[in-house]
């Protein structure tokens, strides 16, 4: 890729989405469309292989198993964390799923933040899981013991709330912090494409009951007690009723509530004052542009936000973009970009 | 291959290698998952006291629980023997921890509990960790709340 932008148009299914993919989860280690490697593999194959040049100098290569675990390498090298890979490549993404971001669940905006944690903290991605797992773990937990002595049950469940309080603590911070630094930024972005007319303030409402600062002791011993409280709860509704897996981030416009009473293109143009934050803080962390990945998304904004988009990454990020189709879309952006057919693509997609 | 009626250590014999040393630290007794953590330990050279092998984690998304595990025969072990520490040496993961919190509770009763200390990498097997770590994690096991 030798041009700043490069624009792949083809087809529904040809693989676009695909390439996309794959830079980003060898950027990020993530992919913003499944959450198991068992879906990024080929269904018949065992494993599955990315390989890119990411500079004059640096080869990344990430392998992922059918049966589990992943292998990254640095110019042939085993690296023993994945997490090592990170860098070389950042990049951040935009997709048609992050059209909902606005108007769509909590999860989703929850999902926005912890990409943009992750690329502060590469190893909250450990914390995120360990999370996943307690969660899943202690959901069969009840459906499993369910007839079990209480007592046992009770134990094990305690075993659960002391690792679930601290994992919680952790995270609520590191979203609460990420969300202060994103917000001077969103808020700015989003008084430029409204032309001043839009205040916007975004709050962090964890799914916790967290009281005064980031006092790590206090909020995990509040945690726990509050895992404890909601047991019969958790037990009649078959879930947790506390931590971060309950998180929302509040929107407000003018002090309303963005989801409920914003128009359908102040939703737009918060979606893109979002993930403008994103981007700049990004940026202003590895002290390089990074790569910006539009997913099948430019097409479906308006000509003027597009306009607006443009100007904002301006020629300072290369971007990556797929399509179904040209119509629709600004002929600015189509000068200076790379136009290639998904078809040829895919012969040499390999040397990246 | 049979097991060791008395550690769970894979043995031919009724009682394994082990727990026939009678030049061991009968006060010490050591919780591993299973026989190659036990021989990744025995490895280090560092470690003179006995084994306890659970056969697994705690682990209830694969349907494992404490009564599938050798904990009840743990827990006679150190109600009877006379022990002084047993040290919990369980990969960090969320199944092991898991396991630690809810052993340390039930034994806490009968002996002082210690766990190996983290200096193991994040999501590390132990059966992968070197011996110099390991060796480093059993000086600086820490007490259990």
């Amino acid at each position: 890729m030798t041009d700043k932008r490069l624009l792949i148009i083809g087809p529904n299914g040809i693989g676009k989405s695909n390439l996309l993919e794959a830079v980003e989860l060898l950027g990020s280690l993530r992919s913003h469309r499944c959450s198991s490697d068992q879906d990024l593999i080929q269904w018949d194959q065992p494993q599955a292989l990315i390989r890119a040049k990411a500079n004059e100098h640096e080869i990344l290569e990430l392998e992922l198993r059918r049966k589990g675990g992943r292998q990254a390498r640095r110019n042939g090298k085993s690296l023993s964390r994945q997490l090592d890979l990170i860098g070389p490549l950042r990049c951040v993404g935009f997709s048609a799923l992050d059209l909902d971001l606005v108007r769509g669940e909590p999860a989703l905006r929850r999902q926005w933040l912890d990409r943009v944690v992750m690329q502060l903290e590469p190893i909250y991605a450990d914390l995120t899981s360990r999370y996943k797992k307690l969660l899943r773990h202690r959901s069969h937990l009840w459906k499993q013991w369910r007839h079990q002595p209480a007592q046992q049950r009770d134990s094990l469940l305690d075993a659960f709330d002391v690792q679930m309080a601290l994992v919680s603590t952790r995270i609520h911070r590191r979203r609460r912090r990420a969300l202060k630094r994103l917000e001077p930024l969103a808020a700015q972005w989003q008084s430029w494409l409204s032309q001043g007319q839009e205040q916007l303030q975004l709050s962090y409402l964890p799914g916790s009951h967290l009281e005064g600062d980031e006092a790590e002791e206090p909020w995990r011993l509040a945690i726990e007690s509050q895992l404890l409280a909601q047991r019969s709860e958790e037990e009649r509704l078959g879930s947790c009723r506390v931590g971060p897996h309950r998180d929302e981030i509040g929107l407000l416009l003018n002090g309303n509530g963005a989801r409920r009473f914003g128009s359908a293109g102040q939703q737009r143009s918060l979606v893109l004052a979002l993930k403008l934050a994103e981007l700049e803080l990004v940026s202003e962390l590895c002290g390089e542009p990074p790569l910006l990945l539009l997913d099948d998304v430019l097409a479906e904004l308006d000509p003027r936000r597009q306009k607006m988009l443009l100007d904002a990454v301006g020629e300072k990020h290369q971007c990556l973009i797929s399509t179904t189709h040209l119509e629709g879309f600004q002929t600015e952006w189509q000068q200076g970009s790379q136009i290639i057919e998904a078809g040829s693509l895919i012969s040499s997609a390999d040397v990246g | 291959m049979g097991q060791c009626q008395t550690c769970f250590h894979f043995s031919a014999d009724p009682l394994c290698e082990i727990c026939r040393d009678q030049k061991r630290n009968q006060g010490l007794l050591c919780v591993v998952a299973d026989s190659r953590d036990l021989l990744a330990l025995e490895r280090t050279r560092e470690y003179r006291g006995f084994y306890h092998v659970l056969g697994g984690l705690i682990s209830p998304m694969d349907g494992i629980g404490p009564e599938v595990l050798q904990i009840s025969s743990l827990v006679q072990r150190v109600d009877h023997d006379d022990i002084s520490e047993v040290i919990l040496a369980l990969t960090p993961s969320v199944e092991g921890d898991t396991t630690s919190l809810y052993l340390a509770r039930l034994l806490k009763p009968f002996t002082k509990v210690t766990r190996i200390a983290y200096g193991l990498p994040v999501g590390s097997e132990l059966e992968y960790a070197d011996e110099v770590t390991l060796t480093r994690a059993l000086e600086g096991r820490r007490a259990m709340e």
